[in-house]
């Protein structure tokens, strides 16, 4: 709880601190904060750093909850999610990780009911927050009793913000990206209209999404004249969003650091994630589609092997 | 006879065995795969050959309520096939009959 206060600067909780005990208040603007919340982060972040951010294609922002692709989102939903909340929320957060690798459908579902369920413990553990703040300053100037573990604690991050003023602004690096823009193409077809531009973003060889992505969707494409890629099957927005994310989390960012500014080698035949913010390197999964299994019309298979 | 018999015993056998029959990682692929309209087929690569798949998809036909067969891949082995997306089923019966640990699954798709 204290370490929720030390770690996270972010503009909501300080501001609800400020305002007092008001329980009904907070619990109706916790209400409105969770409600609107990714688009919210969404706001906040895009005028606080200086994010590789390419476009706010803001006209999508009413329509959908969730505008931006982006990579924060990730990060949170990594096991190692850096302590912007309370240790006990973290926990779902790992599970909820878990889920998003097997059920995708219902992980979102699952994090709403998540943030209304802590909704009264949190405001809880802002009320005692409160009084800790109150503890925790001053209290041992004068004294030479021992500091206590949270006070250390925020020594140790006093120092750290003080030495590292970007993790002041952004706490680390933001990388917002235009969200694959997917349109269907008859009835059998999907358009990922944006698919080179994302390649561009991502700083990877479009062959290397390319392989990525089929093998994912366990179809075929190719990128046409236009630079878009025709995908074989009907797929969603938001499912083309799932595999680049994943993507992103496997291909993209450091498995140390997490930082975006990495570069992929082909090494003999392993593929290995070199970082340039932490200079980590490491061996990437390979790229396989594995088993497919015979969807067309046998028919014409026959057919045509005859 | 002393040579014959210590010949006979390879205590790495099965491990052999298997990892070639995993073809690659060990791990359980479970994929999704569209067909004609709404209709999806689910995928389980990778299951040891140990166990009896045909056993397997008996059990999951009844489970899930849905059809199902286990194909043979010359490269990937016994393979089993299920119709609809049945990735999130497949997954939790194989981990709750404690024949597949959870990090051993690796589920794809959109
Ligand atoms: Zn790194």
């Amino acid at each position: 709880m204290d370490e929720d206060m030390v770690f996270d600067p972010s503009l909501k909780k300080k501001k609800k601190k400020k305002t007092g005990f008001d329980m009904e208040a907070a619990l109706a603007e916790q209400e409105n904060t969770s409600a609107e919340a990714p688009a919210e982060t969404g706001d906040v972040d895009v005028p606080e750093d200086d994010n590789l951010d390419l476009d706010t294609f803001g006209k999508k922002k009413k329509k959908k909850k969730k505008p931006f692709f982006n990579l924060e989102e990730i990060e949170n939903a990594l096991p190692e999610t850096p302590p912007t909340e309370e240790p006990e929320p973290q926990e779902d957060e790992v599970i909820d990780d878990l889920d998003l690798d097997i059920d995708f459908s219902k992980s979102k579902k699952k994090k709403k009911k998540k943030n209304v369920d802590e909704l009264p413990t949190e405001d809880d553990v802002k009320g005692e927050d409160q009084e800790n703040v109150e503890d925790v300053h001053g209290d041992w100037i004068g004294s030479d009793r021992d500091y206590t573990y949270d006070e250390l604690l925020e020594r140790v991050f006093d120092i750290m913000r003080e030495k590292n003023p970007s993790m002041v602004s952004g706490k680390k690096q933001k990388f917002i990206m235009r969200p694959p823009q997917v349109v269907r193409i008859g009835t059998k077809k999907t358009s990922f209209a944006n698919f080179t531009e994302i390649c561009k973003t991502l700083h990877r060889q479009p062959k290397h999404l390319l392989d990525f992505l089929l093998a994912e969707l366990g179809t075929s494409g190719s990128v046409d004249g236009n630079s878009q890629l025709i995908i074989k099957g009907r797929f969603q927005q938001k499912q083309i969003e799932n595999v680049l994310r994943r993507y992103i989390k496997e291909y993209v960012t450091c498995h140390t650091c997490r930082s975006p500014d990495t570069i992929l080698q082909k090494d003999t035949r392993l593929f290995f994630l070199q970082c340039e913010t932490c200079g980590s390197r490491c061996s990437v999964a390979s790229i396989k589609s594995g088993f497919q299994a015979v969807t067309g019309k046998r028919a014409a298979i026959r057919a045509k092997t005859a | 006879m002393s040579i014959q018999n210590l010949n006979t015993f390879d205590p790495f056998a099965d491990a052999i065995k298997s990892s070639e029959d995993d073809v690659q990682d060990g791990l359980v692929h479970v994929r999704i795969q569209q067909r004609s309209g709404r209709k999806t087929l689910t995928t389980v690569q990778g299951l040891s050959s140990e166990y009896d798949l045909k056993k397997i998809v008996r059990a999951c036909k009844k489970e899930f309520a849905c059809n199902g067969t286990v194909v043979e891949h010359p490269e990937y082995g016994e393979v089993l096939q299920l119709q609809g997306d049945q990735r999130e089923n497949i997954c939790q019966w194989l981990t709750k009959s404690g024949l597949v640990k959870p990090e051993q699954l690796k589920v794809h798709g959109f």
